[in-house]
């Protein structure tokens, strides 16, 4: 402490552990803390708080989990199902767009000359600038029911009335693809343009296949890339908000609208803080799960 | 303005690991004193400790006999001049030099002044409205010398400042770095693990081994009369060879080795005082390359001896000839290109001879692995 | 070697086909800001307009729909934003100086954890910044008893510029620690040993250093507030920010205006993008000179010797720049020629349609009938609003525009 006060003067220094202290304690660590001890508090009106009601309780996961208890359901199927829905499909997403960027990657980092590397950055960089909800109005335009698509697909004949895009829930799936895309890219680009590309020369040149190249070569090198784009898009997808807004059908729900709604339409805090308690916890236990998987720590996956 | 620097039983431990070792040292007033050793030996931390960056874990440190514990680096009458110089990329270069002087509040015209006067000291008058990555490795260097210089240090530290630079440019460095030492009269300590930096440059050298100094004196001296076997190996070329005492005669020793006597004088235990050895003491003896000589008949020796020929090296000016006795005890020699050496591939043993006056014999220890 | 060669044609098509996927939106929802319909579309067209970036437009039932100049949430939106944006900045960048800075002295023991500390944020799904921080000020309000902090906590603006800071001083964080990996941390000492105090050092040493990751990390982290909305929505409360007000228009029915909008912010970011871009070639470009010719004193190697040419080139830009120009005439001509452009192209089809709307008027009402007996039904009204036809949406007029009167979400 001594010597921290030494090397900054006394100026720096207060100022760094007032702005640590403030940022750290007061913006990461206070709220959430606050926010898991109000998921385990009963839904009681302001005024009763630190009464005799304000008891320790978990009927908000217990709902969660098995409904209501006027329901006759065993299980709160619904909001489970928007749970496992949200994670299988994040994870889909996310396997599509490792599949959907590693070429993009690959070429941008180790075929194309540098300045076509660069312009291609450069035109990737554009769309990602641009608000998340207006690149989701910008598909739903098209997929709308009279939107381009449809109307492409009738004029050419392939179909004669419009297909409903939103309520077979392609457009929110494209949607959330589409959002994130750039996220994969980046990570992978940056993990492979590190790879020397004499070790690809001298892959081929011991006889290896392209493919083999690859998957020995390429891949194992870039795998902190990989772990921390697969990160980024699932827990960006999974606490999507933004395009289930736009383009999610009435009747199918993201996790994140089902706390949206505790929240601002039901007037649940309580609730809606278990809820965002249990996305938080699959949040974690992705990352750790990555960490686990491709054994990287957890600098190499935030950059 | 010049002072003097005395170090006291300094010691700076890192947890466990001694960097520096009671490390007792005077260094006079307007001395060029050089601290030389092998990476690691613990110079830089000794340089660090009297520029204030760390703190001796024990001992005192005194610039002009003023206790220096608790003064920070920017209160030190010291400059330092960083092995990488540390040049500030974002100044021009004038304002490179005139930064101490920005620190201490003075004006604009006052520094712009001071920094010609400098650049004119280090042959770069004009040049400091140029940017620093605009210069060459020689001319960052003088940056680097005038910028410590600006505010009138009465110290200058110096921590390899030349290592970057290449050999021929090194050597017209230390010609011009000990011009400017005269020049501006201050105390210079220099720390390198080039032996001829050292011994071109200093007034007195330190040579230190594993955070110990092993011995403290001119570079006639150090060269000359090594005080241990580690000094006599890591100071210039030597040939080592093990043997034990046979007599002792005053201050002259017969050490027999590999079935060969060889007289030699006893080696400095420290300054002034001299090793005694007993008779069967194992002790190495140290026999420049330089001073080993091929036998002909106009000129005698008192030691002679005969070594297998192995192999011969051209170096320019001179010649190594690589030789060994019994396939045990190698020798080296070096001798002048001038002489003929032809002769020498074809018999396999070459006689050779050397002075007792050029053979040290010190008691066994530690040698300087290159 | 052949089919290496067949490989990366492959693959360059693969790319024209990603950027297509990640172009062809945008392209489509530009063009859409231009046709004169209602419904953002590009098929059918009906008349080429600027009215989304004017006035709008007044539908047959008398409600307005806003242009991008007309409507007034959005610009209170855009003002709200730009204060939040200005909050964040001043806060997020400094934090993440000084947390990139202390991590660089932080024992090596405590290193990991304050770095995963640090970057926890940016791991968090938005939503749940945005609801900690509420839950966790709506407390603090009530404890305040009416004063300075309940007012506080009852702020949207406040609540939101606390919220973005939680995250977005992470990324400003990770550009600064990114810069200050590759400093010399010798400067820092060469600066003390030539006398500077500690603060001197961090002022003319340090800051003149890390000025371009202060400048990039204040645009990135005002973009990131500017167009975030998963933290903005909950911690808002009753205000509206940009990003909050296109999300509840555009959940309540699409409108070319937003079109506009986009294409708007489009153009911003293009514009700025190379102008940077262009900037950094140029200084590239003189910083190479200056070292090859600093290279050529040093050396005086012949080779390196600079040969004046004196051919001049045109830019290559230019041609881009032309190309563009040409087809914008060529495609208004074409506009002019047929008909589709102006006034009377848009007062043509209105009259067509008007004509129609006693038509529609029925069509609507026989929908609603059909809406409410529906939801009698089964209590769902929701299932048929999205998809078809927009006349059949007996709500959705009165939620395009300016002077609807739309429930605020606050608690």
């Amino acid at each position: 402490m001594n010597y921290f006060f030494n090397k900054n003067g006394p100026l720096i220094s207060t100022y760094l552990i007032i702005s640590i202290g403030f940022w750290l304690v007061f913006l990461i660590i206070v709220p959430q803390l606050y926010m898991f001890d109000l998921s385990f508090r009963p839904n009681i009106p302001t005024l009763l708080r630190g009464g005799p009601d304000d008891v320790y309780t978990l009927v908000h996961y217990k709902h969660f989990l098995f409904g209501s208890e006027t329901s006759g359901e065993r299980y709160n199927y619904v909001d489970v199902g928007v749970f496992l829905d949200t994670i299988l499909i994040a994870i889909l997403i996310t396997l599509i767009n490792l599949c959907f960027c590693y070429p993009i990657a690959f070429y941008i980092a180790k075929v194309a000359t540098a300045k076509t590397a660069r312009l291609l950055i450069v035109s990737l960089i554009i769309p990602f600038w641009i608000n998340e909800l207006l690149r989701s109005f910008a598909l739903r335009i098209l997929f709308a029911g009279e939107g381009f698509i449809n109307n492409v697909l009738i004029k050419i004949g392939l179909i004669n009335s419009g297909i409903n895009f939103i309520a077979m829930d392609v457009a929110l799936y494209t949607g959330l693809n589409y959002a994130y895309i750039l996220l994969m890219i980046f990570p992978l680009y940056n993990a492979i343009e590190t790879l020397d590309k004499n070790q690809l020369e001298a892959a081929e040149d011991l006889g290896s296949s392209m493919i083999r190249t690859h998957f020995r070569i390429v891949i194992p090198h870039a795998k902190a890339g990989i772990a921390s784009g697969c990160t980024m898009v699932f827990m960006l997808t999974a606490g999507a908000l933004a395009t289930p807004v736009v383009l999610s059908s009435p009747n199918t729900f993201w996790f994140t609208q089902l706390i949206y709604q505790w929240f601002n339409m039901n007037d649940n805090w309580p609730r809606g803080a278990a809820y965002s308690v249990v996305l938080l916890t699959v949040s974690v236990v992705f990352v750790l799960l990555m960490m686990r998987i491709f054994k990287v720590k957890i600098g190499e996956i935030v950059r | 303005m010049s002072a003097d620097v005395e170090l006291q039983n300094v010691s700076v431990a890192f947890g466990n690991f001694y960097a520096a070792k009671d490390v007792s040292v005077k260094i006079e007033k307007g001395e060029f004193f050089s601290f030389l050793g092998p990476s690691g030996c613990g110079k830089t931390t000794l340089l660090r400790a009297i520029s204030g960056f760390s703190e001796p874990s024990d001992g005192i440190i005194l610039i002009g006999n003023q206790d220096m514990a608790g003064i920070g680096p920017n209160k030190r009458p010291t400059s330092l001049i960083f092995q990488n110089l540390a040049l500030f990329p974002l100044m021009s270069v004038a304002d490179n030099i005139a930064f101490s002087l920005e620190v201490r509040g003075s004006g604009r015209v006052q520094r712009r002044k001071r920094a010609d006067e400098l650049l004119e000291l280090v042959a770069l008058s004009g040049q400091g409205d140029k940017n620093v990555h605009e210069l060459s490795g020689g001319q960052r260097q003088r940056v680097a010398i005038a910028r410590a210089l600006a505010i009138e240090p009465a110290v200058l530290l110096l921590d390899e400042p030349l290592s970057a630079l290449d050999l021929k440019l090194r050597q017209k460095m230390r010609t011009e770095l000990r011009e400017i030492q005269k020049r501006v009269g201050i105390t210079f300590i220099y720390i390198t693990h080039d032996q001829g930096e050292a011994l071109t440059m200093s007034d007195r050298i330190a040579v230190m081994n594993e955070g110990e100094l092993e011995q403290v004196g001119s570079g006639h001296n150090v060269y000359e009369a090594p005080h241990t076997p580690f000094v006599a190996t890591f100071v210039g070329e030597n040939n080592a060879f093990y043997g034990t005492v046979s007599s002792t005669e005053g201050n002259m020793v017969k050490v027999s080795s590999h079935r060969n006597n060889f007289l030699a004088k006893a080696g400095h235990l420290s300054e002034g005082k001299k090793h005694t050895f007993k008779k069967n003491d194992e002790v190495i003896m140290f026999v420049r390359p330089e001073s080993i000589f091929l036998k002909d008949q106009n000129n005698q020796a008192d030691n002679i001896f005969t070594a297998e020929f192995k192999t011969i090296e051209f170096e320019g000016n001179l010649k190594n000839i690589y030789l060994s006795i019994d396939g045990k005890q190698n020798v080296r020699c070096s001798i002048s290109n001038a002489v003929e050496t032809s002769d020498l591939s074809t018999s396999g043993s070459v006689e050779l001879k050397f002075s007792s006056r050029d053979a040290v014999v010190l008691p066994i220890g530690p040698l300087a692995v290159d | 070697m052949k089919s290496q060669q067949a490989l990366n044609i492959l693959l360059g098509i693969y790319i024209c086909i990603f950027f297509t996927y990640l172009f062809g939106p945008l392209v489509i929802m530009s063009i859409t800001a231009f046709n004169s319909a209602e419904f953002p579309s590009v098929t059918p067209w009906e008349c080429f307009s600027f009215r989304w970036f004017n006035e709008g437009k007044i539908a047959y039932d008398g409600q307005h729909l806003a242009g991008l100049a007309t409507d007034w949430r959005l610009h209170e939106g855009l003002i709200t934003s730009l204060k939040i944006g200005l909050g964040v900045v001043l806060l997020s960048v400094p934090i993440g100086l000084s947390a990139a800075l202390v991590l660089t002295q932080v024992h090596s023991r405590f290193r990991t954890a304050f770095y995963s500390i640090s970057i926890m944020p940016v791991l968090f799904p938005g939503v749940i910044i945005g609801i900690s921080t509420v839950v966790l000020w709506d407390r603090i309000a009530t404890m305040g008893g009416g004063g300075l902090a309940t007012q506080l906590g009852r702020n949207g603006v406040f609540l939101t510029i606390l919220a973005q800071t939680c995250f977005i001083s992470t990324y400003c964080f990770l550009i600064f620690v990114a810069r200050l990996q590759r400093f010399d941390q010798t400067q820092e000492e060469a600066a003390l040993d030539l006398g500077a105090s500690q603060t001197q050092v961090f002022f003319k040493i340090l800051i003149p250093y890390m000025m371009p990751a202060i400048a990039s990390s204040c645009v990135i982290a005002f973009l990131a507030s500017f167009e975030n909305y998963n933290t903005t929505v909950f911690s808002i409360l009753s205000d509206q920010t940009l990003t909050t007000v296109i999300a509840s228009k555009v959940r309540l029915g699409i409108s070319p205006a937003i079109s506009s909008l986009a294409l708007v912010i489009i153009l911003i970011t293009l514009t700025v993008t190379i102008a940077y871009e262009v900037l950094r070639r140029r200084e590239d470009a003189k910083k190479r000179e200056i070292e090859a010719d600093a290279l050529y004193t040093q050396t005086l190697d012949s080779r390196l010797k600079k040969v004046d040419k004196n051919t001049f080139s045109i830019p290559k830009p230019i041609f881009g720049i032309l190309f563009v120009i040409i087809i914008c005439i060529f495609g208004f001509n074409k506009l002019v020629e047929k008909e589709i452009y102006g006034s009377a192209c848009i007062a043509a089809t209105e009259k067509e349609k008007k004509s129609n709307f006693a038509e529609q008027l029925k069509l609507l009402q026989k929908n609603a009938d059909k809406a409410s007996q529906t939801s009698s039904e089964n209590g769902d009204t929701d299932q048929k609003k999205e998809f078809g036809d927009i006349f059949g949406d007996p709500d959705l007029f009165k939620n395009f525009g300016g002077f609807d009167t739309k429930k605020k979400d606050a608690p």
